[in-house]
Formats: structure tokens, sequence, C-alpha cells
């Protein structure tokens, strides 16, 4: 009979996740995007030309319409200052600003705020915008001498228009201007005719439903979520995540900016790719690492010798201290000496003295009220000078410990006389004294001896009963930790008010505070302030109870038994003795950061030092990378309180298009453009996420331009070179000067890629 | 003046901030007449409360000025500008006071504010505040969403700043004004 084997694998352990070294390439921030001057081209001589300016809120384009690609491309900044060095006004457009320190503190952008309005606020900057593409453009007549041709945002204002009018023919003497939409000059550079086109831009993302090419502005929607506040988001979201590190101007905006077009894409499934995201296996790829410049920290390392010298001088400044020491105890003992030849002297001579009289005078001069204070002065000199002696100099031998005697005790008060008395309780308080130092002592040996009989029979239980033993140990264990537990709830407890560990807390204070803390009638006999509170001495732990300071200096854990050092103990023997308890199932294991959500959230697969400077200035973007772009589909995530691309999408195909006649053609052509559509993978999310939601013979095909960043401005100059539009009137739709003056700042020729009047 | 970029050292930085000034090149196509009117740099709040006020003046004053004969209100068809006006056989004039009691009735069609999304009516699906995974819980004292126990040990942790910090994500901080 045939007979298979499997092979058996050895468990892999999958319980470790084994930490990684760091990577070897870490992403660094980019340096400011100053990429040198700009060219500027020498007047073409080209008759039909006109100037197309693709006018965004993330760059302005401009070149001639013949040319392929605009030859001008920066950002809509201007920094204008005097300089005191040179005592002259500078300005500075575009890219150029980011070349100086100063300049780029004082940039202004043409629109404010800059990361999310696409109207243009600052006209000064604009005017210096046009200035520069001008005179790049190698056009030096008395006016400008070409027609314009603009890009505006959908809706834009009146006011706006009217303004950019004014500058355009009264700054600059250009002939005829027209205005059209971006993403509608992309669409038709694309080759569209009906569809709907999502124009996914800087500072906002428009839906606009074109029919035979002609739009339906009317239907058009705008969703305010562009590239730049997403920019802004991250910035927030790193700033929350990496406290302290984003602060003090060390990234800058135009470097978020670089991470976000570098790191991000969008994803195809959000939930689940989520919820797979801080996984262990695999997280090295997902997890980028960003470092940031930091500052290694000093360790200054004296060499050896450095450290002899060091010790060599501690030694020799500790030797003279003694020193010092040494001769000025001698000089106090030959100064008591001398003292004490004085005295007796004076005893002497007391005693030799031929009239009381004298003596009386003689002790006088000294303070000394009799001649046995006198003597008891000496005795004591005596002793300690030859205390002094053996300690020092070690001349004279040891004298025999005084035997304590106290005979006055015995005798009852009755008999002795006042001094006697007085005496007698010096006695008394050096006897208890002595009694006391002895019964320390005792205590001492008692429990030394104690704990070692414990430790005995601990010994012997162990080698009795092992597996009693070892499950004592390890109910200890656990009760420990159980407390440990309570009591860090206890203490978080006490934070909020109304808690129950706080409302005892308030009930012990109350009573502590109160006259009548029994709350019963006083017992007979018993004193007002004497309630017993004291004479025992674990009424004081009261105090422990009320005290609700806070851990962070750790001295509260001193008085408290220090459970931590308990369960260490504990676990230690247990690791001794017990073959199934290992290192894995100790406290410490299980704080182990490499099961930790949040350590790979915030520092990747790595291990994390949190003394290295080099870690601390690390960024790790993995959350992050999904995160943001994918806010244009749930807006909510970043609390932008309107529908998300697909809803809007759907909405307008679905409700606000019934009826007509081309509502089932829209989906046929969904046409993408704008700098947003450059994340990786963001027409195929919105195709599944699209076909999900529209009717199944609605043919949902989404694609995107050719050039999604470019494509406008050579739609505009393809537009243009055909005779912008051919419609009403000669010219197009381009505004002549003198149909400007004659019919008013807001005079705006209707065509199919523009706006409508309003 | 501070050079940002290390790679160059005081005299030709001079040099090349020299060359980017455009202060000092000519600009003959400018118009030496041309002064730019004072404030016109309005902000965007501002030209929008400018551009609404006037529409609904423009509204009242056509309602009432007799410049258009009054016409029965008819039902407006959904979609916008009809794709082929001529399709349907009317007047001219009868096309122009049509189109005038429109524009009177409802305002303009299109302006930056009405192009605004609406807000979704869809349920909202919650993510943790901390790490972005999708959350089921909810921190009732401070209104996080986490995702699992240990991020909910975390948030204990935090200080009110960081909290609001959290909340202000997502936009539901509490601000005092």
């Amino acid at each position: 009979m045939p007979h298979f084997t499997l092979p058996i694998h050895p468990p892999t352990n999958t319980n470790t996740n084994t930490p990684l070294p760091p990577p070897s390439n870490p992403y660094l921030l980019t340096d400011p995007p100053f990429t040198g001057q700009l060219p500027s081209s020498r007047q073409q001589t080209h008759p039909g030309t006109a100037i197309i300016i693709d006018n965004g809120s993330s760059s302005i384009r401009a070149g001639f319409s013949h040319s392929p690609t605009p030859s001008l491309q920066f950002p809509p900044l201007m920094a204008r200052y005097t300089d005191r060095k040179l005592a002259r006004r500078l300005t500075f457009i575009g890219s150029e600003i980011y070349f100086d320190g100063t300049a780029r503190g004082q940039s202004k952008s043409a629109y404010d705020p800059p990361t999310s309005s696409n109207i243009i606020n600052n006209w000064d900057v604009q005017e210096g915008c046009l200035e520069y593409i001008f005179s790049k453009l190698g056009l030096h007549g008395q006016n400008v001498d070409k027609a314009v041709v603009m890009t505006e945002p959908l809706a834009n204002p009146a006011y706006a228009r009217r303004t950019m009018s004014e500058l355009l023919f009264e700054g600059f003497g250009v002939p005829a201007v027209a205005y059209g939409i971006d993403s509608l000059f992309s669409y038709d550079y694309n080759g569209g005719r009906t569809g709907l086109v999502v124009g996914a831009g800087y500072t906002g993302t428009h839906v606009i439903p074109v029919v035979d090419r002609q739009p339906l502005l009317s239907q058009a929607t705008r969703l305010d979520w562009g590239r730049s506040q997403c920019v802004e988001f991250l910035t927030r979201l790193l700033r929350a995540k990496y406290p302290g590190l984003l602060t003090g101007g060390k990234i800058t905006e135009t470097q978020v900016e670089d991470l976000v077009r570098e790191h991000c894409y969008v994803s195809q499934d959000f939930s689940g790719e989520m919820l797979s995201m801080l996984e262990w296996t695999g997280l090295e790829n997902r997890d980028h690492l960003v470092q940031l410049p930091y500052q290694e920290k000093e360790v200054v390392v004296k060499t050896d010798e450095e450290l002899r010298v060091v010790e060599e001088r501690k030694r020799e400044s500790g030797r003279r201290l003694q020193e010092q020491a040494a001769k000025m105890r001698l000089e106090k003992l030959v100064r008591k000496e001398q003292e004490l030849e004085y005295y007796r002297d004076l005893l002497l001579r007391v005693q030799n003295a031929p009239t009381k009289k004298s003596a009386r005078e003689l002790l006088d001069e000294d303070e000394f009220k009799d001649e046995s204070q006198l003597d008891r002065r000496i005795k004591e000199m005596e002793k300690s000078v030859r205390k002094q002696r053996n300690k020092d100099v070690g001349d004279l031998e040891e004298e025999t410990a005084e035997v304590h005697t106290y005979p006055l005790l015995e005798i009852p008060d009755e008999d002795l006389d006042e001094e006697g008395v007085k005496a007698k309780r010096g006695q008394r308080l050096l006897k208890a004294n002595h009694d006391a130092r002895a019964r320390a002592k005792a205590e001492k040996a008692a429990e030394a001896s104690r704990l070692a009989s414990v430790q005995r029979e601990d010994d012997a239980y162990r080698e009795r009963d092992f597996e009693g033993w070892v499950e004592e140990r390890r109910a200890a264990r656990q009760s420990t930790m159980q407390r440990i537990k309570d009591r860090d709830r206890f203490k978080a407890d006490l934070g909020n008010r109304k808690s129950q560990a706080s409302q005892m807390r308030m009930k012990a204070l109350a009573s502590l505070a109160s006259d009548n803390p029994l709350g019963r009638k006083r017992r007979r006999g018993q004193d007002k302030e004497d309630d017993g509170f004291g004479a025992d001495d674990g009424d004081w732990a009261v105090y422990r109870d009320i005290q609700r300071g806070n851990d962070e200096d750790g001295e509260g854990d001193e008085e408290e038994e220090d459970l931590g050092a308990v369960l260490r103990g504990i676990e230690g023997e247990l690791l001794k003795w017990d073959p199934e308890f290992t290192e894995q199932s100790t406290q410490e294991a299980m704080r182990d950061w490499t099961k930790s959500l949040y350590h790979a959230f915030a520092h990747g697969p790595y291990v994390f030092d949190s003394e290295s400077a080099r870690e601390s200035a690390q960024l790790h973007l993995n959350v992050e990378r999904i995160r943001v772009p994918e806010v244009i589909f749930q807006p909510s995530i970043a609390g932008v309180d309107q529908a998300g691309l697909t809803e809007l999408v759907e909405t307008l195909i679905g409700n606000r298009m019934a009826g007509h006649t081309a509502q089932g053609l829209l989906a046929r052509d969904i046409f993408v453009t704008g700098g947003y559509a450059l994340f990786k993978g963001f027409e195929e999310r919105l195709a599944n996420e699209l076909r999900g939601v529209l009717p199944a013979d609605a043919g949902v095909k989404v694609r995107k331009a050719r050039d999604p960043v470019l494509d406008a401005w050579r739609g505009a100059a393809a537009w243009a070179g055909k005779g912008g539009g051919g419609g009403s009137g000669s010219g197009g739709a381009f505004v002549t000067r003198g149909e400007w003056m004659e019919k008013g700042g807001e005079y705006l020729k209707e065509h199919n890629l523009g706006n409508v009047f309003t | 003046m501070a050079p940002i970029t290390t790679a160059s050292n005081e005299t030709n930085h001079q040099a090349l901030l020299d060359k980017l000034d455009i202060a000092k090149i000519q600009k003959p196509f400018r118009n030496p007449n041309f002064k730019a009117p004072q404030r016109r740099n309005k902000s965007v709040k501002q030209i929008l409360s400018d551009a609404s006020r006037r529409e609904a003046s423009l509204l009242t004053t056509q309602n009432n000025s007799g410049a258009s004969t009054p016409m029965p209100v008819t039902p407006t068809e959904a979609g916008s500008l009809h794709p082929n006006p001529a399709q349907a056989s009317q007047d001219l004039s009868r096309l122009v006071l049509e189109k005038n009691q429109k524009a009177a009735q409802t305002g303009p069609s299109v302006t930056y504010t009405s192009i605004a999304a609406a807000p979704s009516t869809r349920p909202k699906k919650r993510y943790c505040d901390i790490t972005g995974l999708p959350a089921p819980y909810r921190d009732s004292k401070t209104g996080l969403y986490y995702h699992n126990k240990e991020v909910y040990a975390v948030i204990r942790g935090l200080s009110t700043a960081q909290i609001q910090e959290y909340l202000a994500l997502r936009g539901a901080a509490t601000v005092l004004k």
C-alpha cells in the first residue's frame, strides 16, 4: 500500500518579532527648491502668436502659444523689501526667493490663505509675476503687443476678473485678453467631447460635466481639497505624532510638500490596507524612514591618562583636607589640655586658699558656683581629652569601659536631698538611654535571626514540596501584579473628581477636620481634644491615603511598599528554580516593544533609543502614506464637511443630471487632470469606486490626461492658435482693449472653455 | 543677507542676488501712468460677501422694477442650459423675457459659493485619531476614536493640549470664541 509521509516542519516561532537593523538608506529632506535662474527668451517673430498664462495656485506657467511647452514655470511668490546694506529695493519672484533667507522670510503669495484659496488676493504679487513673465519672454516694446490668454478658477468672482483685466489693459497695454478654465482646456486638448472632467488641482477639486463640448457649469461643483491641504494635513499629523520634532522651523513647508509628493499614494482598499499596515511582517517595506538633520551629542571621552590625572588630583585634595582637619584637631586638643591644666591649677589654688572668700573669688572669676562643679568640669575635660588623644594620637592606652551603675535609683526619693533628686533624675535618663540602645541592638539581632530562619524554612519547604512551592510563588506573583495594577488605578482615579476613590478621600479629609470625628455622643469622661488619634501608630497612615501627589519623582514609592521590587524578587526566585518560567514570561518581557502597535506606528520595526540624537530626529511615514491622499475620497478624515469625490460624481450623474439626454454617456469618459492625479493609483481607485455605485450599463471608464500638469497650458495654447474659439464677433472670445473700455470692466465673452457671466 | 545654500559664499551670493533682482531691469512694456488703485487686495471672504450683497440687491430691484413683463410662473425643468434652444419654437422676445425672469428669480446660476460641494449624506467611517487604523471604539471622556486597548492606554496618558490637537485634526476640537 502506498505510504505517503509529509515532512513535518518545526513550528516557526511566530511569537517573536525580531527587531531589524536600521535601514541603510533613509530618506532625507530636500533642499529648498531653487533651481537656478529661469532663462529669458529672445523676441520671437511669430505674427499670430499669443502669450498663454496658466495662472494656477501652485505655479504659474507661461509661454508663447507656438512653443510646445511653457518656457516659464514658477510659484506665484514675490519678495519685495529694502536691503539695508545696499540701500535699495529688491524684488524677487518665484523660486528665486529661496536663494536668500531674507527673501524667503519676506515672500508673499498671491493667494491668501495660500493653502486653501484659488482666488487671487494679493495683486502686487500678481503684478510682479506678470512683469517677470513679460520681461523673461523678451518683450521690450512700448506695450505688450501680443494677445494674452489667461486661466481663471471656476466661477471666478467678478471683482477678481475686473481687477485682472484692469491690470492687463491699463498697466501693461495688452491688446486683447481671453479667460478660460484650465481643466476644460486640458480636456479639450486631450480630445474630449462628452464626459466628466475632474480637475484635481492644488487648492481644490472641480467636477464639471461636459456635453458635446459645452460645459454645464451650473452642475459643476468644487470640493475644497487639493495637494496644498494634503501638505497642511501631513504637517499636523506629524506634529501630533512626534511632539517637539516639528517645532522651530526644522521642516519647512516645501519640504513637507516634497514628502507628500514622494511618499504618498492612493490606496485601492483603504480599510483593508490600513489594518495590515502596521503588522510586523513586511513593515520595513511599508514604513519609510526620513532622517532629519541632527546634532550628535558631545560625549567627552577622556583618555586613560586624563582619567588618572583627575583621580590623582582628587586624592591629593582629599589628603590635604584630611591633613588640615587633623592639624586643627591637634590644635584643639592642645588648647583643651592647656585649659585642663589651668583648671587643675585653679582647683589647687582654691583648695589651698587661705580664706573662704578668696576661694569664692577665684571660683567666681571662672563662673563656677562651687568646688564640686569645678571638680566635675575637670573630670569631663579629662575624659574628653583622653578620648581624643586615643583617636588622634593614640598615646594613652584605652581605659576600661566604665561600668554604668546607677546607685541612686535604688534609694527612694524621700531620703535624698534636692541635689540628690536631680542627680537621680539624671541617672534615670542615662539608664533609659542605655537600655533603649541595648534594646535596639537586641531587636536587630532578633530580626536578622528571624529572617535567616524564615529563609531556611523556605528552602526546606522548597526541597520538600517543589510543586507546592512553585505554585505558591506564582500565586504571590499574580497577587503582587494585581496590587500594582490596583494601586495605579487608584492613583488614576484620584484625578477624576467624581470617582469613588476621590469621594472616599473627601470623606476622610472631612472626618479628620471635623470636631466630632465619630459623629456620636461623646463618651463619658472623654476629653474634647483627646479623641485618641495618634496614640496608635497606625492612625498616621490616614495621611498617606489622603495624599494625592503625582508619582513623577517617585518619592511616594519609598514610603509605600515597593511592590515593584517585591515583584522582581519573586520573579528572580522563579527564574532560578522554576523550569517553566522563562525570560519570556517575566513582567519585563510582557512589555516587549516588538509587540507594541504604537512602537510600530511611531518607530517602525527598528529599535528606538530615546537618548540617541540621531534616532530622535527621525520620522516614520507608514500610515500617513495612504491616509493623507485618502481625504479626497473621505473628507471626514480631515474634518472637511463635504462629500467625497465618489459621492459627488455619483450624485451628479445620478440625481442632478437625471432626465438629461447625455446622462448615460457621462460616465463613459471620466477625465482626470491636475496635480493630484499624479498620486499613484488615483484613477484606478476612482474607477473601482464608481463602478460600484453607478448602474451597470454606465460603462465607467476613467482616463488621465497625458500630462496632468502641463496639458492645461497646452490646451490653452492650442485654443489660441485656432483663433480663440471662433464664436461671437471677430477675434473669437478675446476681449479687446477698446471693447473693455467701452463695455465696462466686467465684460466677458463666454466661450465653451470658460466661465459664464454672472 | 544670509545665503541658504552652502555652496556659495558672500561675494558670489551677492552677484547672484543682483542677477535675480528684477527691480533693476527695464520694463518698457509697463505703462508709466498706471497707478494701482489703493486697497485692491481683498480677502476671499470680502470678495464673496460683496458679490452676494450685490446679487441680493439686484434681485430685489429686478422684482419690482417693471423692466420685464411679469410672466406666469412656469416650473423650471431639470438640467440647465438647453443644448438645443431652437427645439422649442418660441418667440425670440419671449425667450429673452423668460431668461430675464429666471435670472431675476433665482439669481445667477453659477457663483463661487454655489459651486461648493454639499456635505455628505453617507455615514462616515471612523478612523483612529492616533494611528489612523479603523476605529471600532470611542473614548467617552475625550471623544477620541481608538483602535485597540494599547492605543487606549496611550490616550489616557495624553495631556489636554495633545487631545485638542488630535481632535482638531478631525475638526472636532472645542473652539472658544
